[in-house]
């Protein structure tokens, strides 16, 4: 579904990615885990097209991404969820949830969207008319989840949803992530929280100062001594 | 005062009392036509409404810029001037392609608004500070080159005159062209005002709201914002060509290009702020009062002063309009200090100024 191939990318002189490679199949749930500074955040921006890469492939569905402007790649069903949640503070839940579906011309759909988003995160309901800004740090990262899917994604990318959440939360939103895959949105997670992310991945990538050192299924990187050693305090 | 204040406000008064006075707006001619067949001495209030709604629209005019989008611009004399001159173009003798000022209204807008799509497009990448760089020097430019093209827009004499716009002959004999200048432009600022407000309410307006609030989340929703911008800086433009249009019909001439310098930019900005930044009732207020002040209150009171002081109206500090930019100034530093959200703001404009963005862990 998304192939990413030797990309290279650089911010002025400072290199971040060094030819990084990695594959995202229908239907998964893929893991990009990695150190503070790794090039995580860079790797998706590169995708979502916000960052040019400086060098390689970018295929999703068979196109290249690369020349394509962001908004162009969202309407491909390419989308991403920044880093640090990202709600637009002063409007309300409801006129987040509405700025996600701002690419679709399908009424209908984006009801039905509106209420799944609410039955998986029903607090989002009670908080419907609220400005976001006045919102729970874990409710703000739902609702920033919940912004992504109104945008009706074929691979939504999530940049550490787990940051700065109380481990209850972070449980809460992991099993959304879990649920919105069953029901077929493929999902390519960024994560700092390792074992967290490697549990409900069917794949791993690890990424260290922009490369990819490792990468094995869920379980198999779970089990590996230097993911343990490394990113699992083991 | 202050709960007093509070207590018309709770109450509705205030609303009231403007409501009343919006709808007595197009019988002012009237009025003024009543008293002048009575007493022999019109009171010409109809005159100094006209200017005021013209302002009104150009205010409208750069909220859609700076209020809407957050484009910091401070050449929107540049466009008012542009429309100015296609209506002088298009209406005056001189050429040969004579529209007329019913072509001439729909044209003005068009050129005012392409010359918005060409200097929006390069510069509007530029941040804040840059962008009001650009745009302050475009003002300049345009002014200067105004001046300076003799042969086609008749430099400092402007073009004139400007013929009073093709009325239906009943409406030419009953009420006159001068009114029927009133009445439209009236009309344009309601239709205006209308048109923005529904805008607001758009997806488009929503659009607006998201950008100011977080450029990146907004590209991360498949918004596109460098068009966005430019729609409203063209829209914006647009609406200033239409507002010059009014203008030099009103006058009959294009007037001197100076007229469209730094300092008109300026003015139309303080209606802003001092009504309230991207707030359509705010921008009204401003240019009331900020038209009001200049065209009521400083003749006014330039009269009174001169008759103090004893007669001598060639001492500049007599004519109460050379005061008026101390005046101003001394206005837009009190409402940094109380009340930066403006008079009359809109809601959610007046809580970004207040409340920090909630901090995300």
């Amino acid at each position: 579904m998304l192939n990413v191939a030797n990309m290279s990318a650089s911010y002025g002189a400072i290199d971040v990615l060094k030819g990084i490679s990695l594959r995202v199949e229908e239907g998964e749930i893929v893991t990009l885990i990695g150190a503070n500074g790794a090039g995580k955040t860079t790797t998706l921006m590169c995708i979502s097209g916000l960052h040019k890469p400086r060098s390689g492939q970018l295929t999703f569905l068979g196109q290249d991404i690369v020349p394509m402007a962001p908004h162009h790649i969202v309407r491909l069903g390419l989308v991403q969820s920044p880093e640090g949640r990202k709600v637009f503070p002063r409007m309300t839940v409801a006129e987040n949830l509405e700025m996600g579906a701002y690419t679709r011309r399908d009424p209908d759909g984006v009801k039905t969207d509106y209420e799944r988003v609410y039955s998986l995160f029903p607090v989002l309901q009670e908080r419907k008319t609220q400005p976001a800004g006045t919102l729970s740090g874990g409710e703000q990262q739902m609702l920033a989840v919940g912004r992504a899917m109104m945008a009706k994604p074929r691979l939504l990318l999530l940049d550490e949803p787990s940051l700065g959440l109380a481990p209850l939360i972070v449980a809460r939103i992991f099993e959304v992530i879990q649920t919105l895959n069953q029901q077929g949105t493929t999902v390519l997670l960024v994560e700092q929280n390792a074992r967290m992310a490697l549990r409900i991945a069917h794949r791993g990538y690890v990424l260290e100062t922009g490369t990819v050192t490792m990468e094995g299924t869920g379980v198999e990187l779970l089990a590996d001594s230097r993911v343990q050693a490394a990113y699992l305090g083991e | 005062m202050a709960a007093l204040w509070q207590r018309l406000q709770k109450q509705g008064g205030i609303e009231l009392l403007i409501r009343v006075v919006l709808l007595l707006y197009p019988f002012f001619p009237v009025l003024d036509w009543a008293v002048q067949s009575l007493t022999g001495q019109g009171i010409r209030l109809d005159r100094q409404l006209v200017n005021i709604f013209i302002f009104g629209l150009l205010a409208l005019a750069l909220n859609l810029q700076v209020g809407y989008a957050g484009l910091l611009q401070l050449g929107i004399a540049a466009f008012f001037a542009i429309g100015a001159m296609t209506t002088g173009v298009l209406t005056v003798e001189k050429y040969p392609f004579q529209l007329g000022f019913w072509g001439a209204i729909l044209v003005a807008p068009v050129m005012a608004g392409a010359a918005g799509l060409l200097l929006g497009a390069p510069t509007l990448r530029l941040r804040g500070d840059y962008l009001a760089i650009v745009t302050l020097g475009f003002g300049e430019v345009m002014r200067i080159v105004l001046l300076n093209l003799e042969n086609i827009t008749d430099g400092p004499r402007g073009l004139n005159p400007i013929a009073e716009p093709w009325l239906p002959v009943f409406v030419k004999d009953t009420i006159g062209a001068e009114k029927a200048i009133y009445a439209f432009a009236l009309f344009a600022l309601v239709a205006a005002v209308v048109l923005l407000r529904l805008l607001e309410r758009s997806r488009l307006g929503r659009a607006f709201v998201a950008l100011r609030e977080d450029e990146l989340a907004a590209a991360c929703m498949g918004l596109d914002p460098a068009r966005i911008k430019l729609l409203a800086f063209a829209g914006g433009a647009a609406l200033a060509g239409l507002a010059g249009a009014l203008y030099a019909t009103n006058l009959t001439t294009t007037a001197e290009p100076n007229t469209y310098d730094f300092n008109y930019s300026v003015m139309v900005l303080c209606c802003l702020i001092i009504g309230g930044l991207g707030s359509l009732r705010g921008a009204l207020m401003g240019a009331l009062l900020l038209m009001g002040f200049d065209n009521v209150v400083s003749p006014l009171l330039t009269r009174v002063l001169q008759k103090a002081i004893g007669g001598d109206s060639n001492f500049v500090m007599a004519s109460f309009s050379n005061w008026r930019w101390i005046i101003f100034g001394a206005a837009l530093v009190l409402m940094m200090r109380l009340r930066p959200e403006g008079l009359w703001p809109s809601r959610r404009i007046a809580k970004e100024l207040h409340e920090p963005p909630a901090e995300v862990a």
